[in-house]
């Protein structure tokens, strides 16, 4: 039997990967980084589709049991092709994560545009139409995630400004969903970790009774270009610019063929995770650009891996076995 | 006809620089850029100094003739020591912007600190004391310039993100919250200010709209190259530009902005409008404060006729 402890906190589903582009139902050149919902026991998941003239949009699939999925026969959102909004998604629409806050489903996705990467927002009744609703960040900005309810009485939301050529996770609070400020720093890279170079939100805030867990991408820089891993912070519920816990090893690393190889080889980045009611978590996340998958790992354990201590190092075992 | 037409829309005076390191009654590393304010019958400079540490402070000049200026022994805004201030602002506070606003007036500067780049708004009624309002974005964005009244009921800023080097608007209804962001100006290839452009001075209102000096900047192997432009945006849409002058109405040529801590620098964050002329202030080479002046219509006659550079004068 293999001893396997070497393997990732998040479990692979067998089955992964879960979609690709043999279940795509018209032509495409990608289909990866979805976003799941569960609403009324049917799983949901919008996904990020790359058209092979090379821009992003967005599909919807559909799902009983969470893993076999259904994509619908045209895709459900396209980048703007005329109006206000066409000059900031003339590049396509990527990265979609739903969020459903007072009873109203929204998407944050990033807009792009010759004007460079924006976050934008819009609302949805049916998963399948879509209202946009503004532009809500500035240029430079992407990985924007809606908290599922108020925050001291503003909404909220997590997104990656780059600051110094540095990509760090910050918050920022509206009155109204379209106004934004009081943008706070939340956390950044670490040296000499796996997410030394970048690091940005990936699913929708978590509420757990520790505070809001965030589970976020983190990318190692190597000469052969990024390595996107999966990892876990728990920020503090009434402040989310208070950082509790960050895990010390990722979640998730590409290790599989398919996260390995693809358009993007080396990515393993998630867009949304699904809270079942027995305490699993289920992690959706793109495989190099190509394949979406999902893992899995009790939420207990997902928690605990933000508070968990670096294991220390014995000196003395170390020597002996060195020398 | 005389040799000065070959020389900058902008003439400079003849007690540049007004301040250098020989006026100041304190030590420190250099003296930056400055905004501008009239208060009846003095002018008011608020100076970015460098401290001899590398920080940055934000002190009061003051002077009657709009040349010769007194500087405070004591900095007017230093930067914010408490939460979430040092954050933010930790290496410092400087270019400041004046806009006079429903009876006070606002201040935007650019807040240095661990994480890059950001601008904060401040406000004060008499320059004695100040209030912080909040920091208008996130990080990699300076120039902020507010506008000096509401447009269609929301307050109104320019900002430069550094992801694109282009000049963007945004509107807000408290001075906290803002949205609508859009680009008003980019900077232009084969032109002097093909680089990154940013607001130097905050819009003034004038007939035509809203006369806006802005910089360009232009990447030369030995550094960047930074003049001074203007342009003209609508009055009801500020994001709309009606007129962009072709050439700068001031560059880099006396030995006070080629040489300095920063050379070939004349970078703006206030002007003057003072009957038919337009007054710059300018920091020249992060290394003093000078002041510029030309004829308002000159200037406006660049932004809208533009200038044929290559002709020959005579």
């Amino acid at each position: 039997m293999p001893l396997n402890m070497g393997r990732d906190l998040l479990h692979r589903y067998r089955g992964n990967p879960i979609l690709t582009l043999n279940d795509m139902p018209f032509r495409c050149n990608t289909v990866f980084n979805g976003t799941p919902v569960k609403a009324e026991g049917e799983y949901l998941m919008l996904l990020r589709v790359e058209g092979q003239q090379g821009y992003s949009f967005f599909a919807l699939a559909r799902s009983r049991d969470g893993r076999r999925f259904a994509v619908d026969p045209s895709p459900c959102m396209l980048p703007a092709a005329t109006g206000p909004w066409l000059q900031w998604e003339e590049h396509g629409i990527e990265d979609p994560r739903l969020t459903v806050l007072e009873g109203r489903a929204y998407v944050l996705y990033t807009a792009v545009g010759p004007y460079g990467h924006r976050i934008a927002l819009a609302d949805t009744e049916d998963y399948r139409h879509y209202r946009r609703l503004g532009m809500i960040s500035g240029p430079g900005n992407k990985d924007g995630v809606l908290f599922p309810e108020k925050v001291n009485g503003l909404y909220a939301r997590l997104d990656r400004p780059i600051g110094k050529g540095v990509g760090s996770v910050w918050v920022s609070y509206s009155p109204d969903l379209i106004h934004w400020g009081r943008s706070a720093f939340v956390f950044g890279p670490r040296a000499r970790y796996w997410d030394s170079y970048r690091v940005g939100a990936s699913a929708p805030p978590i509420l757990t009774e520790h505070g809001w867990l965030e589970i976020y991408h983190g990318v190692k820089m190597t000469s052969a270009g990024p390595i996107y891993r999966i990892g876990a912070v728990m920020l503090d519920r009434d402040d989310p610019a208070r950082v509790l816990g960050r895990c010390l090893p990722p979640l998730l690393s590409p290790r599989e063929e398919y996260e390995r190889v693809g358009d993007v080889g080396n990515v393993v980045f998630a867009c949304g995770a699904i809270v079942e009611d027995d305490g699993e978590v289920k992690v959706y996340y793109g495989a190099a650009d190509t394949a979406i998958c999902v893992a899995t790992a009790p939420l207990d354990d997902v928690i605990a891996s933000c508070y968990r201590a670096e294991p220390a190092v014995d000196a003395a075992a170390l020597a002996a076995a060195t020398a | 006809m005389s040799a000065t037409l070959v020389r900058d829309v902008i003439e400079r005076s003849k007690g540049n620089p007004l301040i250098a390191l020989r006026d100041l009654p304190f030590r420190c590393a250099d003296i930056w850029n400055a905004g501008v304010v009239r208060l009846g019958r003095e002018v008011l400079l608020l100076l970015t100094v460098e401290t001899l540490e590398g920080h940055y402070h934000i002190y009061r000049a003051f002077g009657t003739d709009g040349e010769t200026f007194t500087v405070d022994a004591e900095p007017f805004m230093t930067p914010d020591e408490e939460a979430p201030g040092r954050e933010y602002e930790g290496w410092g506070i400087r270019d400041p912007r004046i806009t006079p606003m429903e009876g006070g007036y606002y201040i935007t500067y650019v807040a240095d600190g661990e994480h890059g780049l950001r601008p904060g708004l401040a406000r004060t009624d008499d320059f004695r004391s100040v209030q912080r309002i909040a920091y208008v974005s996130q990080v990699d964005v300076k120039n902020a310039a507010l506008f000096p009244r509401k447009i269609d009921g929301r307050y109104a800023l320019l900002s430069r993100y550094d992801a694109t080097g282009h000049v963007w608007l945004s509107f807000s209804d408290d001075l906290v919250f803002w949205n609508d962001a859009r680009v008003v100006m980019t900077p232009r290839g084969g032109f002097w200010d093909p680089s990154m452009i940013g607001a130097a001075s905050p819009p003034i209102e004038i007939e035509e709209g809203w006369l806006l000096v802005y910089y360009g900047e232009k990447s030369t192997s030995a550094g960047p190259l930074v003049r001074l432009g203007a342009a003209v945006l609508d009055r009801d849409d500020p994001s709309r530009v009606l007129a962009r002058s072709n050439i700068p109405i001031l560059s880099p040529r006396e030995r006070y902005e080629r040489i300095g801590d920063v050379p070939n620098v004349v970078f703006s964050c206030g002007v003057l409008v003072e009957g038919d002329q337009l007054h710059v202030y300018y920091g020249a080479s992060d290394s003093c404060i000078c002041l510029g002046t030309a004829p308002l219509a000159e200037v406006l006659r660049i932004c809208f006729e533009g200038e044929r550079g290559f002709e020959p004068c005579h």
